[in-house]
């Protein structure tokens, strides 16, 4: 997968509008046959850098290449192989939604006729009411079956589900997960860790108009902490101090102890050696979440774990 | 009943839509004084007067457009009588739009339910809204008032005149009111408000020139026979107020009583399939333009058609008035011409708001959010522009050649002569360089800096006001020559040259060509 040539690659991309810095040095891949999460809060550049891949805006500096080519100057070429979302969906008011699938299909050179009758049914959509009738939910459902029924190799998804129920929502990554299977790679924009989680094969979150952090879920995952709830016979040995643990506490209950904490992925295997030790009576281990992660992401004041020094004062108070 | 929420709501229509009403308010103060000036500056002597009241009366197709004015022959009653078709537009237009603005579009924007989820009881928005529309109304008036008795007219004759204007602003403000809570969408308060206005226009139209009742029938017809610059006829003022006073009450009544997004008048289903033709470009484009060319075509229509219809007594009266006669050149083997001119350059104004108005659906696409899934698909921006370009010159053409015919038509039918075809098209056609240009320029806005759009219409409103009141105030040349039309030579009663169609054709064409340039290289969306 390295090697084959990245749908979308973005490198140090910036952005100004006037005297606001939309992006500010971001990096984004998208390798072929992946979903790509596209993570961060609202404002931190998102449909910015969306529309830079798709040549909408340029950029201010830095380079784009969406299939190898440049998105400002082939803009109409290379939208031949793509279908996008937007984040807000405006379509044409006086229209069915029937219609307004068939042109924003048109836009993308063409539906598959047996996709579009199977999403209708799908999504529940009535396709001969008009939209200045329609719900926000059923204009995003017009707008998400165009780009689903068309024939592409990238999907670019901002915000999707918004506005869908959750039933439309387990139909939507139902979808989503048909058409990756068929090879299609989609960038699904988000912050809704959820869908993401379910849907993501590789995760990029951005802040500010900067990426903090890409790679696998698993990968991210190694960088958040398990939570281990424990209720041992004895007091288990040492755990205060031991390294790559956090947040411990510990009180007796009913003659046995209850022990609580967090503890990153490297030091598991050796915790737990401890709790059992001290007999385990009960044991709860939360796996890490990518809530963890983005939590940390975006909390200022609780900086990344991982960067070292930090939460010593932390932990001499203890 | 206790209007919960009255003030709060006042506030929040003060906020959001002040500057919008200042300029409205501003802009027809402007045009009234500034039209009153302007005549009371030209016509000095009682003499002058009775030369201009003597020249309008006689014959029915000024009395059609500018309505029977009493007392036509004082400065008042010629103030009255060149104002004449502008107020009866603008005014009811201000009471439409004021009132639209804060009824139909906010419920249809979802915001006021935001409002009625607050302590808001469920009939003040309208109520509020209408209250704001009668200041807005009651603010012009006033304005009029001073404006004119400052140009020389007896002050309570002004009032009168101001108050009747007001009044039929008002009646205007509570039908939009009414129509706001039984259509779904504000697009249809426009509708169906515009009707009614076109129907009160052609109603005062006849009774006017038939000398009828039927004049009773227009809320024109009641701010007209207020007769300020003759008999004076307070009591007429009550006819508006009772009837607008109706309509505010039904609209703030049914408002109280019907659900949230509701209407009367529902949409039906449509067809579940694009043609092909929808889906081209072009055809979408097409899609997008038409209510706008249908709609400007239509005023065209009754122009032309008013007009053509009256010809022979237009013709007739002026054969009688040899200075006048000689004055528009009807020694021609035409004598119809001077009257064909006057009424396509109508048409010509008529068919340059049309072109700034469907260039500015371009920006109403980029703003709506409709342009950016548009552009990224395998459609080029070229393409886009393209395709919508070819469709605006087609309407404009259309709206062109189809009232021209009718123009010709109904002329030759009143006149009893037969049809000139080929010459009044030819004059119609002639104006099509200066349109382009206008809409050329509100491109170029679109295409560099889309923000500025709104200029495009102010453009359109300084052409406007310079080609239907420019000759008539004896303006200075330079500022007669700032129009488009101006250059275009009056046909078919003067002689158009080739060279202003040429340099008006070659702007327009560079002007189009940099609006291209400029939305190829800018940022879509741009706010």
């Amino acid at each position: 997968m390295s090697t084959a040539q990245p749908v979308i690659r973005a490198e140090r991309l910036t952005k100004t509008f006037g005297p606001v810095r939309a992006l500010d040095g971001l990096d984004l891949e998208v390798a072929p046959g992946e979903v790509h999460g596209f993570l961060g809060p609202n404002g931190a550049g998102k449909s910015t850098t969306i529309r830079v891949v798709l040549g909408l805006i340029r950029a201010s500096g830095g380079h784009v290449e969406l299939f190898g080519g440049d998105p400002w100057r082939q803009a109409a070429t290379l939208h031949e192989r793509l279908a996008y979302v937007a984040g807000d969906v405006a379509l044409w008011p006086g229209l069915t939604g029937g219609q307004c699938l068939d042109v924003l299909g048109a836009t993308q050179g063409g539906l598959d006729e047996t996709r579009r009758a199977d999403l209708i049914d799908r999504f529940e959509l009535d396709p001969t009411k008009r939209v200045r009738d329609y719900s926000k939910g059923n204009r995003q459902k017009v707008a998400l079956i165009a780009a689903l029924a068309a024939d592409v190799e990238l999907l670019v998804l901002d915000e999707p589900t918004s506005g869908l129920d959750p039933l439309m929502e387990q139909a939507f990554q139902e979808v989503v997960r048909t058409r990756r299977d068929q090879g299609c790679s989609v960038l699904l924009s988000s912050h809704i860790l959820g869908e993401v989680e379910a849907l993501a094969d590789r995760v990029s979150i951005i802040r500010r108009g900067k990426t903090v952090t890409t790679g696998t879920l698993a990968e991210l995952r190694r960088h958040t902490r398990t939570h281990v709830h424990a209720v041992t016979v004895d007091e288990p040995a040492g755990l205060a101090d031991a390294p790559g643990l956090t947040d411990w506490s510990s009180e007796r209950l009913d003659g046995h102890i209850e022990s609580r904490f967090s503890i990153d992925a490297d030091h598991l295997d050796a915790v737990i050696g401890q709790l059992h030790h001290a007999q385990i009576h009960t044991l709860t281990v939360t796996p890490p979440s990518l809530d963890d992660l983005f939590l940390r992401t975006y909390d200022e004041e609780v900086p990344l774990h991982d960067v070292p020094g930090l939460e010593q004062p932390e932990e001499a108070l203890r | 009943m206790r209007a919960t929420g009255l003030r709060t709501m006042l506030g929040v229509h003060w906020r959001t839509h002040r500057s919008g009403t200042l300029v409205w308010i501003l802009a027809l103060i402007a045009s009234m004084v500034g039209t009153a000036a302007a005549v009371a500056g030209l016509y000095t002597t009682p003499e002058k007067i009775h030369t201009y009241a003597a020249a309008v009366t006689t014959g029915s197709a000024l009395v059609a457009i500018n309505g029977r004015v009493e007392g036509i022959d004082s400065l008042g009653g010629v103030i009255q009588d060149e104002s004449g078709f502008l107020m009866a537009l603008l005014l009811p237009l201000l009471g439409i739009s004021l009132v639209a603005k804060v009824t139909r579009r906010e419920e249809e924007d979802g915001r006021l339910e935001a409002v009625l989820g607050g302590r808001v009881a469920r009939y003040v928005p309208v109520l509020a809204g209408l209250i704001d529309a009668s200041a807005a109304i009651l603010v012009t008036a006033l304005a009029f008032t001073l404006g004119i008795t400052f140009c020389g007219v007896p002050a309570v004759r002004s009032a009168l005149y101001a108050a009747s204007l007001g009044g039929l602003a008002f009646v205007f403000a509570g039908l939009a009111a009414l129509v706001a809570q039984i259509t779904r969408h504000s697009r249809g308060v426009y509708a169906w408000s515009l009707l009614v206005l076109t129907v009160a226009y052609l109603l005062r139209g006849v009774g006017d020139v038939t000398k009828t009742w039927v004049t009773w029938l227009s809320p024109l017809g009641w701010a007209e026979k207020a007769a300020p610059f003759g008999a004076m006829r307070w009591w007429t003022l009550l006819i508006p107020l009772a009837v607008g006073g109706l309509l505010c009450a039904a609209a703030v009544l049914i408002a109280g009583r019907r659900d949230l997004g509701s209407s009367l008048v529902r949409g039906r289903p449509g067809s579940a399939r694009a043609s092909a033709w929808l889906r081209s470009p072009v055809g979408l484009a097409t899609y997008i333009h038409s209510p706008a060319v249908l709609g400007w075509l239509a005023g065209a229509l009754i122009i032309a058609g008013m007009m053509g219809a009256l010809a022979k007594q237009f013709v007739g009266a002026v054969t009688g008035n040899p200075a006048m006669a000689d004055a528009i050149g009807m020694s021609t083997a035409h004598p119809e011409d001077g009257f064909v001119a006057v009424t396509q350059l109508y048409i010509a104004i008529i068919a340059m708001g049309y072109a700034v108005q469907a260039v500015g659906s371009l920006r109403g696409e980029e703003t709506a959010g409709r342009l950016e899934p548009r552009l990224s698909g395998t459609l080029s921006r070229m393409g886009w522009i393209a395709a919508h370009g070819l469709v605006i010159v087609t309407g404009l053409v259309i709206i062109v050649a189809v009232s021209s015919v009718v123009l010709a038509a109904s002329t030759a039918w009143s006149m009893g002569t037969p049809l000139h075809l080929a010459r009044v098209i030819g004059a119609g056609a002639a104006y099509l360089p200066a349109e382009l240009l206008v809409g050329g320029l509100a491109l170029a806005l679109f295409g560099l800096w889309p923000r500025a759009f709104p200029a495009g219409w102010a453009v359109f409103a300084i052409v406007a006001f310079i080609a239907f009141l420019g000759p008539g105030l004896k303006l200075a040349t330079w500022v007669l020559d700032l129009a488009p039309t101006t250059h275009i030579g009056n046909p078919p009663l003067g002689t158009v040259k080739a060279l202003p169609l040429i340099v008006l054709s070659a702007l327009a064409a560079l002007l189009a060509a940099t609006a291209a340039v400029g939305f190829r290289h800018r940022g879509v969306p741009r706010g």
